[in-house]
């Protein structure tokens, strides 16, 4: 009996354990042919992981590639190898590999794979990455035009000086039996002649001559071509044209006096046509030559006589502009306020603006052509100065003068009225602070006492101005 | 002596210095280039470098090389100075950020 239950027991052990292992196959005939014969399990294995194998490993493949369906996936499979194993059962054993078998389910793991899988996309390779100085055209492009400009600079600035150079070596002996001091920067402490021209800027060349009769000193400025800028041509002297300024632009008779004249300014440039304040004219804007020195030709009276008219036509070209005036203020300022309260400082001056000659090509021998016209500057320098207007002349120049004078005096009117009650209240509040800061009671106190007696006084004499308005206008 | 002096024009003891006429005088007559094109490189560089555009920062470059190059000799080297470099440096770091090439703003 014991030995029944005993054989019991192992048979339900035995028949577990088998039946735990038959769960790992998935067919049933593995079960039955393992029971046969002790390799039959390799045998059928073999046999059937030749079949089983493919599907296992696409099983691998899908469960690789497939997370997301594993599941469905698995159990369809299960299911086509429950259905195939079904239909196949007879034949598993004739043949152990049928290809037939894996017809419908090869193309099912390849289509859902194919599907799934990204598209393949072909990036371009980076463009700094090609190996190429090609694709740095723009940068190239840059460079180039960065060095053209620092070339057309260095070049023009080179010309510039040596144009300027070639026009003071011109003017040096002129300029030397005129003045006392030729070139003058201001920086030195004694006044000794530099020799040589202030460069201002790459274009602008000034020099100052002091120390000659009838002269305070002559500033002359000296303007080349902006070689920097691009738009204008290599270090060329600029030379505009004279613009056709016939009839236009009087210089009316200015009142020179015996004294001499105080600034003589001449300026060998191009056309300086900013808007210039000579209350000797009535503030009108700078005149242009042409007739101007004819027209007072043919009225009889000449500043320059006739020397000065042959130079004037001669080289009528080349000049660009002549402005004589006794009440010369220098170009008009611009203030934030918009007019100024009181007329600007006045001096005697003349202006003289000449055009080199050169077309915009000028050479250093071109300068040459420039010197009778420094002649012609001091030239006027000692006319001027025995210059005399005629009791008219004199007599319609100041009375155009006190016209401007008064018209400017209006305008400013308001402003100068709010300027000055400005200043005195600021003076009243500088008293105050005085009183208020004094320590003695006493002294506070006869301040006080005058402020005060200042005070009654002022406002009795704008009543008393008021009566006398008053009984006037009665 | 006496004609010599009376043919000589030069008079020693009437020598004046130079002073140079003051700008703020009348600023118009100034050329106002350099100041322009000094405030333009800095925007540009400014830009170049916050904005990450290549061609800003060329142009910066540009733009101090007009002013360096229109500027008076009496002018502060220092601002022109700080003006290119800071150009230049818009440059480098800009190419440093983004080695690929200039791509044109239009």
């Amino acid at each position: 009996m014991k030995a029944v239950h005993v054989f019991c027991i192992a048979l339900l052990v035995f028949g577990s354990a088998s039946e735990a292992k038959f769960d790992d196959f998935e067919d049933e005939e593995d079960i039955v042919e393992y029971d046969d014969n002790d390799f039959a399990e390799f045998e059928d294995v073999m046999e059937d992981s030749v079949t089983e194998s493919p599907q296992r490993v696409i099983n691998t493949e899908d469960d690789e590639d497939e997370t997301t369906v594993e599941l469905e996936g698995q159990d369809e499979n299960q299911e086509g190898d429950f259905e195939d194993s079904d239909t196949q059962e007879g034949d598993s054993e004739s043949e152990p590999y049928d290809d037939e078998e894996f017809e419908g389910y090869e193309d099912k793991p390849d289509t859902t794979s194919s599907k799934n899988k990204d598209p393949i996309t072909i990036v371009d390779v980076p463009a700094h990455l090609q190996n190429s100085w090609e694709s740095y055209y723009l940068e190239i492009l840059m460079v180039t035009g960065l060095l053209a400009y620092i070339m057309n600079y260095i070049i023009g600035k080179n010309k510039n000086s040596r144009l300027a150079q070639a026009w003071f070596n011109t003017h040096r002996e002129l300029l030397e039996s005129n003045f006392t001091l030729v070139g003058d920067d201001g920086t030195n402490k004694e006044a000794t002649s530099t020799g040589k021209l202030n460069q201002e800027n790459e274009h602008i060349y000034n020099l100052w001559c002091s120390g000659r009769v009838c002269c305070e000193g002559m500033l002359i400025q000296l303007r080349v071509s902006n070689a920097a800028v691009a738009a204008t041509t290599t270090g060329a002297v600029r030379m505009p044209r004279p613009p056709n300024t016939r009839g236009s632009g009087l210089i009316p008779p200015c009142s020179f006096f015996s004294a001499p004249f105080a600034a003589a300014a001449a300026a060998a440039t191009t056309a300086a046509s900013q808007p210039v304040a000579d209350w000797g004219r009535g503030g009108e804007e700078k005149a242009r030559l042409t007739c101007a020195v004819r027209k007072s030709r043919a009225e009889g009276r000449s500043l320059e006589g006739a020397g000065m008219v042959h130079f004037l036509t001669h080289y009528a070209d080349k000049i660009e502009s002549v402005h004589f005036s006794d009440q010369f203020s220098g170009p008009k300022i611009m203030q934030e306020e918009g007019q100024p309260l009181k007329l600007p400082d006045t001096k005697r001056t003349l202006l003289f603006t000449f055009n080199v000659p050169g077309s915009g090509n000028t050479y250093p021998k071109d300068m040459e052509a420039l010197l009778p016209l420094m002649n012609m500057v001091i030239y006027s320098i000692d006319k001027a100065k025995k210059f005399r207007l005629n009791r008219e002349g004199k007599q319609k120049a100041d009375k155009n003068r006190a016209r401007v004078e008064e018209n400017f005096l209006k305008l400013t009117h308001v402003q100068r009225q709010e300027a000055a009650q400005s200043r005195r209240e600021e003076k009243k509040r500088a008293e105050k602070e005085r009183i208020m800061n004094e320590e003695d009671p006493e002294k506070q106190r006869r301040l006080e006492e005058a402020a005060l007696r200042r005070e009654q006084k002022k406002l009795e004499k704008k009543q008393m101005k008021m009566k006398q308005i008053k009984v006037k206008a009665m | 002596m006496s004609t010599n002096n009376m043919s000589d024009p030069r008079r020693p003891n009437k020598v004046l210095r130079y002073k140079p006429p003051p700008s703020e005088s009348n600023p118009a007559l100034d050329d106002p280039t350099p100041d322009y094109m000094n405030l333009l490189g800095m925007i540009f560089s400014m830009c170049g470098l916050m904005l990450k555009l290549k061609w800003c920062a060329w142009v910066a470059v540009y733009c101090s090389f007009i002013s360096f190059a229109n500027s008076r000799s009496s002018e502060d080297t220092k601002q022109m100075m700080s003006s290119f470099m800071l150009s230049i440096s818009a440059v480098v770091m800009s190419y440093l950020q983004n080695p690929q090439p200039m791509t044109p703003p239009w």
